[in-house]
C-alpha cells in the first residue's frame, strides 16, 4: 500500500459565495478572502492540515479536502526498517 | 499600536482557556481572551478525540483517585486529584444542562466505558466540537471581550526584564492580518495556549508551546519537561490519516503484529491495548525491531457504536473511507506511532492549585500546565478533565485577586522595544533558510519512533544543538509576510520549548515510566520528585521538588530501583510488577 496523494484543500469559486466562514473557521490561516473576487481563497495552501474545520462550516459544500495524507512532516518506521505493505 | 486593558487576560481559547474566561466573568471581572487563531475552531480541544473522563455522584471519587495516584507511580499533588474529579463532575453536569451531544445507551444514561490506561476511572464520549461552540457563545453571553486572530509574541514585565524579578503586567502580538500591535494591558495574566508540539505531528500544527515559552522566558518553571516525550498514535501519519487511537481501542479495536499475534497480551495481559500509551508504543517498536511489522490496526471486533461515533467525531472517518486502503471492518490496516512531544499536562507550567505560577500574577491553564492530577501517567480523557478544572480554578483566581488591585504600569519604552522585536523579521533581508525549513528542521528530532524512544547523553546533545540552532536563525531569519512572521515566532517557540526538554533529559540521569536512557537505564529512587528548570538571571536552574505531603489519603511510595518499562520492553525483558 502506498498512497502518496498531496494535501490539498481546494474551494469552488463557482458556488462560493464567500460568507467568510470558512476564513474564522481555518486555524492555520491557509483560506483568505478575495477582495476582487469577493470570494475565500486558498492562499498559504501547503500548510493546510487537513482538519476539515472549512468544510464542516461551509453552507454551500464549497470546500474540497483530500483525506489521504503524505504528511511531508513524518517520517514511516516502515520506510526506516525497509517494511513493505 | 492597538490597547486593550482588562481585570484578567487569556491567552488561548480551548477548553482550558474558555472554562477560565467563563469562571473569571461569572465572578465579576473584565475577561479578554485573545487567540491566534478563531475561538472553537482551534487547538487540541476542537480537534481531540471526544473522550473525557466522566465522574458521575453516585461514583466513589476514592476509587478513581487511587487509581490515578498510583497508575501514575505516587507523582503527582493528590490534592489535584480530588480537585480534578470533584470539578470534572460539575462541568459534566454543565455540559448536561447545555445540551452539549454526549453518547447515551438505550436508556438515556450517559454511556461510560473504561478509560484507556484504567480499570475503575470511566469516561465518556462528546462532541469536542459542540461543546468549544457552547463554551463561545457563552462567555460572548457573560460579556467576556474574544479578539481572534491575534498572536501573542511575548508576556509583559512589570519591570521590562526577562527573567522577572517584578510580576506579569499582560502580553503583547499582532493581528494576523492586519499587522496591528496589540497591546493587551492586565492585572492578572493567564496562559492557555495548549501543548508544546512540532507542526506536522497532531493536526494542531499553530499550538507550538508558545505560552510555556513566553512563560519561560518570564521566568516561569517548567517542571517534568523530559516526560514531554512519549508515544502516541498520531492521526498524521506519513501515508495516510487514522482516525484517533483511544476511541478506537475504546470502542474495542486490537492491535496484531504480521503473525497476527495480539502482543499486547504479553506486556499487559488486563488491560492489554488500553495499556499505557508509552508502554504500548514501545511495545509496538519491538515488534518492528524484531522483524514482527508491520502492527495492524484490527477494527473487525469493535462495538456498533464506533462507526457512527467515528464519522461524527472525525469528519468522512479519515482512512476509513479511503478507496486506497481495503475494508477496514474486514482487514486489518497497518497504523504508525510517533514518539515525541506531545506535553498535554504530562510537563509544562507548574501551577498550583489555583493555577497560579511562580511568577506573581501570572497563572497556568490547561496542557500548557503540567497535570499535577494524575502523574506521569494521564489516562485517555483525563487531559481534556483538567483543562477544564484548571481553567475553571485559574479563573476563578485570577478575577478575585485581581478586584483588589489596579492595573501595572507598564513603561513605553518596553513596549516599544516588544514591538520591534515581534516585527524585526519582516525588515531582515531573505537568506538560505525559511521559516518552513526551520520547523522542518525541529520536525526531524522526531523523526523515528525507534530512535526518539531510545535516548542517551550524546543523542540528547545533538538535539539541543538543532534547538539551539533554529533559536539563533529565528534572531537572523527573514519572514515575508505576517503569515510567515507567525511562523518564525512559533519556531521560536518550539525551540524554546525543546531545548527546555532536552536540557531537562540531560540533568535527570536514570530511567523511569517513558524516559529512557539508554546509558541510564535504571530508575533511581532519588529522582522521585518534580524536576523543575527556569531561567535565572545566570542561566538555567534545574531543581528537585519533592511532592506535597499534605492533604495525602493514599501513602506516598516511592519507585522502586530497576529497569524502567521502556527499557524492558525494547531489551525483551520481564516488566517489573508495578508497570505490568
Ligand atoms: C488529535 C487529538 C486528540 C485528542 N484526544 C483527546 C481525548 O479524546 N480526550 C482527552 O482528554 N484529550 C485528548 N487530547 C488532548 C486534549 O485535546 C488537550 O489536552 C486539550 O484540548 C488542550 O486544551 P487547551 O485548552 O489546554 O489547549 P488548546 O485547545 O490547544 O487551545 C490552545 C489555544 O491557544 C491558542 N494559541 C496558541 N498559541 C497562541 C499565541 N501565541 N497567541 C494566541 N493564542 C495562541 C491556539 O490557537 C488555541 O486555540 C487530544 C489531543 C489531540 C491533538
Ligand atoms: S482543512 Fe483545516 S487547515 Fe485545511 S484549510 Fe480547512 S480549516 Fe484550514
Ligand atoms: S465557507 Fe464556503 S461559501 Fe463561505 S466563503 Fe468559504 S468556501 Fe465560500
Amino acid at each position: 500500500m502506498n498512497v502518496d496523494a498531496s494535501i490539498k484543500v481546494t474551494i469552488d469559486p463557482a458556488t462560493c459565495t464567500g460568507c467568510g466562514l470558512c476564513i474564522l473557521a481555518c486555524p492555520v490561516d491557509v483560506i483568505r478572502f478575495d477582495e476582487a473576487a469577493g470570494k475565500a481563497y486558498v492562499a498559504y495552501g501547503k500548510d493546510c492540515q487537513v482538519c476539515y474545520l472549512c468544510e464542516d462550516d461551509c453552507p454551500t459544500h464549497s470546500i474540497g479536502l483530500s483525506h489521504d495524507i503524505s504528511n511531508s512532516r513524518r517520517y514511516s518506521v516502515y520506510d526506516q526498517f525497509g517494511i513493505d505493505f | 499600536m492597538e490597547r486593550h486593558e482588562a481585570d484578567v487576560l487569556i491567552i488561548g481559547g480551548g477548553f482550558a482557556g474558555t472554562w477560565a474566561a467563563l469562571r473569571a466573568a461569572e465572578v465579576g471581572a473584565s475577561v479578554i481572551l485573545v487567540d491566534k487563531a478563531y475561538v472553537s475552531r482551534s487547538g487540541a480541544s476542537t480537534m481531540s478525540g471526544g473522550i473525557t473522563t466522566c465522574p458521575l455522584d453516585s461514583d466513589d471519587l476514592d476509587v478513581w483517585a487511587e487509581e490515578f495516584i498510583t497508575r501514575g507511580g505516587y507523582m503527582c499533588d493528590q490534592r489535584w486529584s480530588y480537585q480534578l474529579l470533584e470539578g470534572q463532575r460539575e462541568r459534566v453536569k454543565d455540559y448536561e444542562r447545555w445540551g452539549v451531544p454526549i453518547s447515551r445507551d438505550d436508556k438515556g444514561n450517559i454511556r461510560r466505558f473504561a478509560s484507556r490506561g484504567m480499570i475503575n476511572v470511566r469516561g465518556m464520549q462528546y462532541q469536542p466540537k459542540a461543546a468549544m461552540r457552547e463554551m463561545r457563545r457563552r462567555i460572548t453571553d457573560l460579556g467576556v471581550k474574544i479578539i481572534d486572530r491575534v498572536c501573542i509574541t511575548d508576556l509583559v514585565t512589570s519591570d521590562g526584564c526577562w527573567p522577572t524579578r517584578g510580576a506579569a503586567a499582560g502580553a503583547v502580538g499582532f493581528h494576523v492580518h492586519s499587522g496591528v500591535f496589540v497591546v493587551l494591558r492586565a492585572k492578572r495574566t493567564i496562559v492557555a495556549t495548549g501543548m508544546i508540539a512540532m507542526k506536522g505531528t497532531h493536526r494542531v500544527d499553530n499550538d507550538t508551546g508558545d505560552g510555556p515559552a513566553m512563560a519561560f522566558r518570564a521566568g516561569a518553571r517548567l517542571i517534568d519537561m523530559e516526560f514531554t516525550f512519549g508515544g502516541t498514535f498520531n492521526v498524521l501519519m506519513k501515508r495516510y490519516d487514522f482516525p484517533s487511537y483511544n476511541v478506537a481501542i475504546a470502542h474495542g479495536a486490537r492491535l496484531i503484529n504480521s503473525k497476527g499475534e495480539r502482543f499486547m497480551e504479553k506486556y499487559d495481559p488486563v488491560r492489554l491495548e488500553r495499556s499505557e500509551l508509552s508502554h504500548v508504543v514501545a511495545a509496538f517498536a519491538k515488534q518492528i525491531i524484531d522483524g514482527n511489522g508491520p502492527v495492524c490496526v484490527d477494527l473487525r471486533h469493535v462495538d456498533d457504536t464506533y462507526w457512527p461515533d467515528i464519522h461524527r467525531i472525525h469528519r468522512g472517518g479519515g482512512i476509513l473511507l479511503s478507496e486506497h486502503v481495503p475494508d477496514p471492518t474486514v482487514t486489518p490496516l497497518p497504523i504508525e506511532p510517533t514518539w515525541g512531544m506531545w506535553a498535554s499536562g504530562r510537563s509544562g507550567l507548574q501551577i498550583d492549585l489555583n493555577g497560579r505560577t511562580n511568577v506573581p500574577r501570572l497563572l497556568a491553564a490547561g496542557s500548557a500546565a503540567k497535570n499535577d492530577a494524575t502523574g506521569t501517567h494521564a489516562s485517555a480523557g483525563s487531559p481534556t478533565a483538567f483543562c477544564n478544572v484548571s481553567g475553571w480554578h485559574a479563573g476563578d483566581c485570577a478575577a478575585r485577586e485581581s478586584l483588589e488591585e489596579q492595573l501595572p504600569f507598564v513603561p513605553e519604552e518596553t513596549l516599544s522595544a516588544l514591538r520591534d522585536a515581534a516585527f524585526a523579521p519582516l525588515g531582515r533581508k531573505p537568506g538560505a533558510k525559511t521559516p518552513d525549513l526551520l520547523h522542518d528542521d525541529l520536525a526531524r528530532l522526531e523523526a523515528s519512533v525507534v530512535d526518539g524512544m531510545v535516548l542517551s547523553g550524546e543523542r540528547l546533545q545533538v538535539m539541543l544543538a538543532v534547538t539551539e540552532d533554529v533559536s539563533r536563525m529565528t534572531c537572523e531569519i527573514h519572514a515575508q509576510d505576517l503569515h510567515d512572521l507567525v511562523k518564525v515566532h512559533e519556531a521560536r517557540n518550539v525551540a524554546e520549548c525543546a531545548g527546555a526538554v532536552y536540557r531537562s533529559a540531560l540533568d535527570r540521569t536514570e530511567s523511569r515510566e517513558q524516559f529512557f536512557r539508554q546509558d541510564y537505564p535504571y530508575t533511581d529512587p532519588s529522582w522521585f520528585c518534580w524536576h523543575g528548570i527556569r531561567r535565572g538571571e545566570q542561566g538555567f536552574i534545574f531543581e528537585r521538588i519533592d511532592f506535597p505531603t499534605d492533604g495525602v489519603k493514599f501513602p506516598i511510595k516511592n519507585t522502586e530501583a530497576g529497569l524502567g518499562p521502556i527499557g524492558a520492553i525494547i531489551r525483551g525483558e520481564a516488566l517489573q510488577k508495578e508497570h505490568a
